[in-house]
């Protein structure tokens, strides 16, 4: 269970980040678009493309605290693998997500185990995800609607903040979203997540904005539960590369269980 | 005084002059007295064996955990903290509680296991594979292989779930847990047994491995444990035994909470519960027959004896005598037969508490609510119940007598006579 | 000729003596009206415990396809084109045995809200149907039951609900895997809670309508069990074989609750064994306090034995006369004895014996809240009614057999003699 959760963490950080620096990259002249707009080109450009990093995701909860130093890959939505550098004793442990399914390779056995797929939205102790964020990243523009819900400035910035409100059936567990995003670069701030009664459940934050690979992204985030504050989930992003060159071959098996 | 004596003589001879009517009613006493005795000890032996079937797989009759622990189990919340405990001091504390008769530590984690292309979902159950023998009798329901060694990475599993897996003893399984650094502990073991106890929910779940395998697995020190079961002398005051020994574990360094196991199965105590009143309810009706047949076959005996009186009575004995004299009667008979009664209980009732008729093979074990069930319908000794019954049937026998003589003594004796 | 002698002078001797006969035939009428109503007792008791239990299960007959009972996956279902085959057959064998049928889709998933996410048993269910069939919906804490036009709601456990932090009201979303064997979400708010007192169920379960779990899994027009409540658990065999008969095919199985629920049947078994051996103490006292009564009342007519044949009747026709004497108290008694049972267990009874009083640990019981309804109304059994009613008749035709020898061979001159 564990592994599943910590595979979907990775896999949520990686996608989201994924969305927010493309949507940053893309939208760089901003008209008269809806919000509906902004976002439906951002989750269509996220799609297909392909990206390869370095970072260090460090976690920190009530009962015990890590950091784990990663390599990952990445194709639109759908395929992603991620492997483990540091620390040693977890080092070359690694996870292939492709579609529907979930891979684990365990280097001190040597072995591929494939996640049952009742347990792939298995829950984690202590998480400060939950799977619906997967679902949420690929169907993002179906399950939402969205809404510029100010314009103006915060902290001598100029800001758009977006509410996005799950359609009436859609198979989301949030109440809202919230976003902020910068207006001059379209660089994300911060989302906030709130369960139905309109009370704060997370918070996202992002910051140390740099250039990686002529791109400008959000190079830090955290995610911090509402219920937990002293509770924290961080990621920083060392080398980010785009557009390289990856198809859907190398999301297999035989490249999960290739050690390094 | 010498008169009293000499009524207790008639007595004594009236009981021997008619031999047939003094066997039927002292047999009357004695097969009332053994029914009533050994039907109460089965009560209660089916109640005892009903609790014990109940919780003796897995749950044991009270558990011990961190304050915290349930009903989340989380798996961070282990018995005295991040720290755990002095394990073996505390188990020699709670088993110093004379009721307590064994104790048993366990980890639990949540986990997959995996062999081949398969994996599944599994609780991961960490013994220590002595004590957890003489608390619960999972580990005695192996249908293949043995019980595993610590140090070996030797893993027990479910017959269900090794059939999801395509498992088979000696074969190599891949464990994986979530550890309590946040990492995931994983390794290779080999199945060295299959336990099959019936409760499909534990035959597909769960896998069972030595403690300390599992604690190094999960990154926890030797001192870590959620859970540590017990069983305790006798089931059905397990509530009141739990509390006296969450006193005597008060004043340790740590707390713990200490819940018996009507606490944790409710529905089951419920259950139980309703089971053993309807029972008492038949047992009382039982009871009731018996005292019935004693008293009819008393005044039965005593009417028929009316001619008897008046012919003492026309003779000069007084109203007073006669009644004496059937009062005297009843006390000899009670008190010869209630003995001869216990004579042929006791045997009956040792032999059938320590050897009890094991149904297994009529009725076949099964699992009900979760819990293992054996068939086996024992004798509980009881100290009250046989002076109870032992009470209650000489009264009848003396009273259902003295009536019918007493109401005799006021017929004329010419009328009694003359059958009329 | 003679006989009409004999028979007039057995009666006779029944009405002399009506006293003797009364305490006689009192054994034997207590004795059987006792039999009656405790074995109708443990019936009620019984028919109660399997009506609670398949209320909350799958019914006592259910319709499943063929491998599901074993493997309770989706992909054993059944489908579109046999479940119009199931409902007509249920519909055609419906009548006064069957209270209710209902319909039911059942997966394993995830329920998951903003704040966590847990495993779960979701039941697509028949609001309408499901209200007759179970008394789940009785259970309600907060909110209410599902409606016939609900779509995204959701009937949920008070265990469940407080871990996920929901309310009424509140979305969650549910997860599993459909037909096609993708991992699908279906959004879905609370419209109650409820509070079973089972752990399994409060923690684990939830109801939606039927409709959105088919639309969800991918599987229009199927369901997973096809659940049948019948009015007495004594017809189920007989719905089993009619629906069997009915269904001939390879795509459906029918099953009774004892292959449903084999951990019910077996714990009834259980309880059965010793019902079975209470009763045979019953039995036994029963027996004793006939036997009792008899013997004791034919040693009290020696002389009236002499009477017979000093004017002129043969031992063997003495014989007969006490004989046919004891088979009309047994007859008589037989008949009271029956009515006096189904008059006391009626008459006092119809409305049930409330044992919630009698349990003794009083806590648990209260904690649970009553899974079980400790109201039990004895139910009479034709069967056991007549088995009672048989056994009495043999008792007392076998205790009449020995005053009759004795009768028949007295010593004329002996018995004359002034008393003993």
């Amino acid at each position: 269970m564990d592994r599943v959760s910590r595979s979907r963490l990775l896999r949520v950080s990686l996608t989201t980040a994924a969305a927010l620096l493309l949507s940053a990259a893309a939208a760089a002249p901003l008209t008269a678009q809806t919000a509906r707009e902004i976002i439906d080109k951002v989750d269509r450009m996220m799609r297909g493309e392909s990206s390869h990093g370095r970072m260090t995701v460090d976690i920190t909860t009530e009962h015990w605290s890590r950091s784990l130093d990663m390599e990952v890959w990445s194709l639109g939505a759908e395929h992603s693998l991620v492997r483990v550098e540091s620390p040693a004793r977890e080092a070359g442990t690694a996870t292939l997500f492709a579609g529907d399914e979930v891979w684990n390779y365990l280097p001190r056995v040597d072995r591929t185990i494939k996640v049952p797929p009742a347990l792939m939205m298995g829950s984690w102790m202590g998480s400060h995800l939950t799977n619906d964020d997967i679902v949420k990243e690929s169907r993002i523009v179906d399950d939402y609607d969205f809404e510029i819900s100010f314009e103006g400035e915060v902290d001598g910035v100029e800001v758009y903040e977006f509410t996005m409100t799950p359609r009436p059936e859609a198979p989301v567990v949030w109440g809202r979203v919230e976003e902020q995003v910068r207006k001059h670069d379209l660089m994300p701030t911060w989302v906030r997540y709130y369960d139905d009664e309109g009370t704060l459940v997370r918070t996202m934050t992002f910051s140390d904005y740099k250039m990686m690979s002529g791109r400008l992204v959000p190079a830090v985030f955290h995610i911090i539960p509402a219920d937990k504050p002293e509770e924290k989930t961080s990621m920083t992003y060392h080398e980010l590369e785009f557009d390289i060159d990856l198809d859907e071959s190398f999301f297999s098996l035989r490249t999960l269980r290739a050690r390094r | 005084m010498a008169s009293d004596a000499v009524w207790w003589k008639v007595a004594w001879r009236n009981l021997l002059r008619n031999r047939a009517r003094t066997l039927i009613t002292a047999s009357g006493l004695a097969f009332g007295y053994l029914a009533a005795v050994v039907l109460v000890g089965l009560m209660d032996g089916m109640m005892a064996e009903l609790i014990e079937n109940g919780t003796r797989l897995m749950m044991g009759q009270v558990q011990v955990h961190s304050p915290e622990y349930r009903p989340e189990r989380n798996m961070h919340h282990t018995v005295g903290g991040y720290d755990g405990v002095d394990l073996e001091a505390l188990l020699a504390r709670i088993e110093s509680d004379p009721d307590v008769t064994a104790a048993a530590p366990r980890l639990y984690g949540g986990g997959l296991l995996s062999s081949g292309e398969e994996t599944r979902a599994g609780l991961l159950f960490g013994i220590d594979v002595d004590r957890e023998q003489r608390v619960g009798t999972l580990l005695s329901q192996l249908s293949e292989g043995r019980l595993p060694e610590a140090g070996q990475y030797e893993i027990l599993v479910g017959l269900e779930m090794a059939r999801q897996l395509g498992l088979e003893v000696g074969a190599e399984v891949v464990v994986v847990v979530g550890a309590s650094d946040g990492s995931m502990g994983n390794d290779l073991f080999t199945l060295v047994g299959v336990f099959e106890t019936g409760t499909p929910a534990i035959d597909a779940n769960y896998a069972v491995l030595p403690l300390p395998d599992l604690q190094y697995l999960m990154a926890m020190d030797p001192g870590r444990v959620h859970e540590i079961a017990l069983t305790v002398t006798r089931a059905r005051d397990t509530p009141l035994i739990a509390s006296s020994l969450a006193a005597n574990l008060e004043g340790s360094d740590y707390a713990v909470e200490v819940t018996p196991w009507t606490e944790l199965r409710p529905e089951l105590a419920e259950m139980l519960g309703l089971m053993d009143a309807v029972n008492y309810f038949i047992a009382a009706i039982i009871f009731a027959m018996a005292i019935f047949g004693v008293a009819n076959t008393m005044l039965i005996g005593t009417f028929e004896r009316r001619r008897e009186f008046a012919v003492v009575r026309a003779l000069g004995t007084s109203p007073m005598g006669v009644g004496r004299t059937v009062v005297y009667e009843g006390v000899i008979l009670g008190t010869i037969s209630l003995i001869a009664g216990a004579l042929i209980t006791w045997p009956i009732v040792v032999w059938w508490h320590n050897s009890p008729p094991d149904l297994t093979s009529l009725i076949g074990g099964f699992s009900m609510v979760g819990s293992q069930w054996r068939p086996i319908l024992r004798i509980e000794y009881s100290y009250d119940t046989p002076v109870i019954c032992a009470v209650a049937l000489f009264l009848t026998a003396v009273f259902a007598a003295v009536y019918p003589a007493w109401k005799a003594t006021r017929v004329p004796p010419a009328d009694a006579l003359a059958d009329r | 000729m003679r006989f009409r002698v004999l028979l007039k002078l057995a009666l006779r001797s029944v009405g002399r003596n009506a006293r003797r006969s009364a305490l006689t035939a009192a054994a034997m009428v207590i004795g059987l009206a006792l039999l009656i109503f405790s074995r109708s007792l443990s019936e009620g008791a019984h028919e109660q415990w399997v009506t609670s239990a398949v209320r909350m299960g799958t019914g006592h007959v259910a319709i499943q396809a063929p491998d599901y009972l074993e493997s309770g996956k989706l992909e054993h279902r059944i489908g579109v084109k046999a479940y119009p085959r199931a409902l007509d057959a249920v519909e055609a064998v419906a009548g006064d045995r069957v209270v209710a049928h209902a319909p039911r889709l059942t997966v394993n998933g995830l329920a998951s809200s903003a704040s966590s996410a847990l495993p779960v048993r979701v039941e697509g269910v028949d609001p309408d149907r499901e209200r007759i069939f179970s008394d789940l919906d009785e259970k309600v804490v907060d909110g209410r039951y599902l409606q016939s036009d609900d779509r995204l709601h959701a009937y949920v456990g008070v265990e469940l609900a407080r871990r996920l932090g929901l309310k009424v009201g509140t979305r969650f979303v549910l997860t599993a895997q459909s037909a096609s064997g993708d991992v699908e979400g279906q959004l879905v708010r609370v419209a109650g809670i409820f509070k079973s007192a089972v752990p399994e169920m409060d923690a684990g379960l939830i109801h939606i309508p039927l409709e959105t779990a088919r639309e969800w899994l991918g599987t229009p027009g199927a369901v997973t069990t096809y659940a049948v409540l019948l009015t007495s658990s004594r017809d189920t065999g007989g719905v089993v074989e009619e629906l069997h008969d009915r269904l001939s095919g390879d795509d459906l199985r029918v099953l009774g609750w004892r292959d449903t629920s084999p951990e019910l049947d077996a714990a009834l078994r259980m309880d059965d064994y010793g019902d079975y051996v209470f009763h045979a103490i019953l039995f036994a006292i029963v027996a004793l306090a006939i036997m009792n009564a008899v013997m004791m009342s034919v040693l009290g007519r020696r002389r009236e034995f002499g009477v017979l044949q000093a004017l002129g009747l043969t031992g063997a026709q003495t014989g007969w006369v006490v004989f046919g004497e004891g088979l009309f108290l047994t007859a008589a008694s037989g008949v009271v004895g029956m009515g006096l049972g189904f008059l006391f267990t009626w008459g006092f009874f119809r409305d049930g014996i409330d044992f919630s009083g009698l349990v003794e640990n009083e806590s648990a019981w209260a904690s649970a809240g009553g899974i079980v309804d400790p109201v039990i109304v004895p139910t009479f059994h034709s069967s056991q009614v007549l088995l009672s009613l048989y056994f009495m008749l043999i008792i007392g035709t076998l205790a009449s057999i020995y005053p009759a020898m004795r009768a028949s061979k007295l010593d004329v001159a002996e018995a004359m003699k002034f008393d003993q």
